[in-house]
């Protein structure tokens, strides 16, 4: 059935979870490319074959004219399918520079084509030179701020400590109101815990 | 995509809701003295031992958490009065008991973070879950009544949670309806015939317009 | 713009109560930042808004690095950093909204008025999203295409309009609520359904019968 591969395309991409980038199917993208073009070739001949015959192709409505139609028909419903698919592809690398940074990780930039490469740089760049036009950073911040402080109890003797704000003696089983940032080493190391109120 | 959720589908995340019910205001009893604060978003205090102040409910939390003060429960977070409201709610098949806009987030952060100041906690919270569920409930099928075209639907006194809970569902629902029933999307003759007909009375036809607007406040 | 209105004489002391508090920048950027994130189109810029914000933001930032420099007690500093923090996500998250929706509409915002609702920032960063973009489809796909398929605004060259641009769907509908305002609103084609702002608080409404009320800050999104 014609277009049913440039659907497929679609179904690939949205059968990803959101925010997700499947690597670039090449092989189907190339194979609907070829579709199109030969789609073309036979509108060509169609229509050509409308006027050997000496037929006005505005007025003449026969089985030739509907067949070039289906076909013309054919390459829009492709080139829909693709455009959709690089477009709503690019609309999740741009935002992965959100998320993980200008510098896109080695198991991200094998997905990408050449050209998705050099798009997430060119839009990179246009978002880093409107922050500095701004002196802004966007990317921090993403979400409501929360109390910077949090309440800890320590787990094991770790001693007096000059921290960012305050030079505590974080003895055992000692409880104190620290900086989400200092406290954080300490929690992954196991060696405080986060009280909840 | 500005590392942002879709803006179609759900335009405010819990946690931005949350932010925005932050600055609701709050009375507290300081326990400590301090000067005033000049904030960017108010002037707050002098605060001073067993004098109650007004603070936003974020700086509430705060000096609760670093036990520099008592936050005292607003008024419509008494037993008594939820009590009214609970009973209000279960009397009225569609309307809404006029509540706090940010009700069900204020509450919980009240809970989560001032327990201790809260008379008859036990009570209070389930009293505030069981009118969660009624309302909720209300509102479920309050939704069922839209079952064609409609302009707009008026959701008077419903919190800013539970709309957005139920928006990605009721914005789907009321765009799907709109473009079906729209006049472009009608060419079968018969429905044609059928609307002339009705045009032609003019009785049912305004009938049919008034419901054109969804009411959820119809008793 | 919280004064002044003909309508005054009708406040009651809640809705005053109200207006006063709505005359703080933060206040005034928290309408902005919501009605920005729940619009389906982008809003005019809030220049002077901006400005003020970014100029408290960094008074606020100096005052806090003075306290932490003059021995002033902890709790004040950690309380002044959060209500910083506060205003400074406000600010960045509407800023993002907007760029979010310049990414989205980019080749429509710039072939339309819409053009003149961006800040001069916000169209130099429009201008490099459009032409990164065509750069990219049209080496990754047009070019590969049949020729009289290859334009990025139409379908083909036969086709009658620009009928490949995305564009924000305004008859989409939108949450909104009064604010100190009195305003009634025809929600239908026929103008026999309105909607009253006071008396029905909060409504679902399609965009396209609000959208002037909410340009000139007469009703809130949400």
């Amino acid at each position: 059935m014609y277009g049913r591969r440039g659907t497929q395309l679609l179904k690939e991409l949205s059968s990803c979870e959101t925010g997700q980038l499947p690597a670039l199917n090449t092989d189907t993208f190339d194979e609907v490319i070829k579709e199109c073009k030969a789609h073309s070739s036979e509108v060509q001949s169609l229509t050509g074959k409308i006027q050997e015959e000496g037929l006005d192709l505005a007025t003449t409505r026969n089985a030739d004219y509907f067949g070039a139609a289906i076909h013309h028909y054919s390459i829009i419903r492709n080139k829909r399918c693709l455009m959709a698919y690089m477009y709503n592809r690019a609309e999740i690398i741009q935002s992965l520079r959100w998320k993980v940074g200008r510098i896109l990780p080695q198991e991200i930039s094998v997905k990408l084509n050449h050209s998705e490469e050099e798009y997430f740089k060119n839009h990179s760049s246009a978002l880093e030179s409107y922050m500095s036009d701004l002196e802004l950073d966007l990317t921090v911040d993403m979400v409501p701020p929360k109390d910077p402080y949090i309440k800890v109890r320590v787990l094991d003797d770790i001693g007096t400590l000059l921290l960012s704000d305050q030079s505590p003696n974080l003895a055992r089983h000692s409880i104190h109101f620290l900086k989400r940032t200092d406290a954080e080493q300490f929690i992954s190391q196991g060696l405080m815990e986060e009280l909840s109120d | 995509m500005a590392g942002q959720s879709d803006p179609h589908i759900s335009l405010f995340s819990a946690a931005e809701i949350e932010f925005v019910a932050e600055d609701e205001l709050v009375e507290i009893v300081p326990n400590i003295s301090m000067e005033p604060l000049n904030f960017t978003c108010g002037d707050f205090g002098p605060f001073r031992p067993q004098m109650p102040t007004e603070v936003p409910m974020w700086l509430a939390v705060a000096l609760k958490k670093r036990g520099k003060c008592v936050i005292c429960p607003p008024q419509w977070m008494s037993v008594d009065k939820l009590t009214q409201v609970l009973e209000a709610e279960r009397d009225t098949e569609y309307a809404f008991e006029p509540l706090p806009f940010h009700y069900v987030e204020l509450s919980r952060l009240l809970f989560d973070h001032a327990h201790e100041d809260i008379p008859d906690l036990y009570m209070v919270r389930t009293l505030i879950e069981d009118i969660r569920d009624v309302r909720f409930h209300k509102l479920e099928s309050s939704l069922k009544l839209i079952n064609e075209r409609v302009n707009a639907v008026k959701l008077k006194n419903v919190s800013a949670m539970e709309m957005n809970i139920v928006r990605p569902f009721l914005v789907r629902t009321l765009q799907s309806f709109y473009k079906l029933d729209s006049p472009q999307m009608i060419h079968n003759p018969v429905t044609t015939a059928y609307r002339q007909a009705q045009a032609a009375d003019r009785g049912p036809r305004l009938e049919l317009r008034r419901r054109h607007m969804i009411d959820l406040l119809r008793r | 713009m919280a004064s002044g209105s003909e309508e005054g004489t009708e406040l009651e002391t809640e809705d005053i109560d109200k207006s006063i508090r709505l005359t703080t920048d933060v206040e005034l950027l928290k309408q902005a930042w919501r009605n920005e994130k729940a619009s389906p189109e982008i809003l005019k810029f809030q220049a002077d808004l901006v400005q003020r914000s970014k100029e408290q933001i960094q008074l606020m930032e100096d005052t806090v690095e003075d306290y932490e420099g003059n021995g002033t007690d902890p709790l004040t500093i950690s309380l002044y950093q959060m209500d910083l923090d506060r205003y400074q996500f406000l600010l960045r998250s509407y800023l993002r909204t907007r760029l979010q929706k310049i990414e989205k509409y980019t080749i429509h915002i710039s072939k339309t008025e819409m053009w003149n609702r961006l800040s001069r920032p916000e169209q130099k960063f429009a201008k490099r999203c459009k032409d990164s973009m065509e750069k990219h489809l049209t080496q990754s796909v047009l070019s590969k295409l049949p020729e009289g398929y290859r334009s990025i605004l139409q379908q083909s060259a036969s086709s009658d309009a620009e009928d490949m641009v995305p564009e924000p769907q305004l008859d989409t509908f939108v949450f909104c609520k009064s604010n100190q305002y009195r305003e009634v609103v025809q929600v239908g084609e026929s103008g026999d359904e309105q909607f009253d702002f006071a008396v029905d608080g909060l409504g679902v409404i399609r965009y396209t019968a609000i959208r002037e009320l909410v340009e000139t800050g007469k009703v809130d999104l949400v």
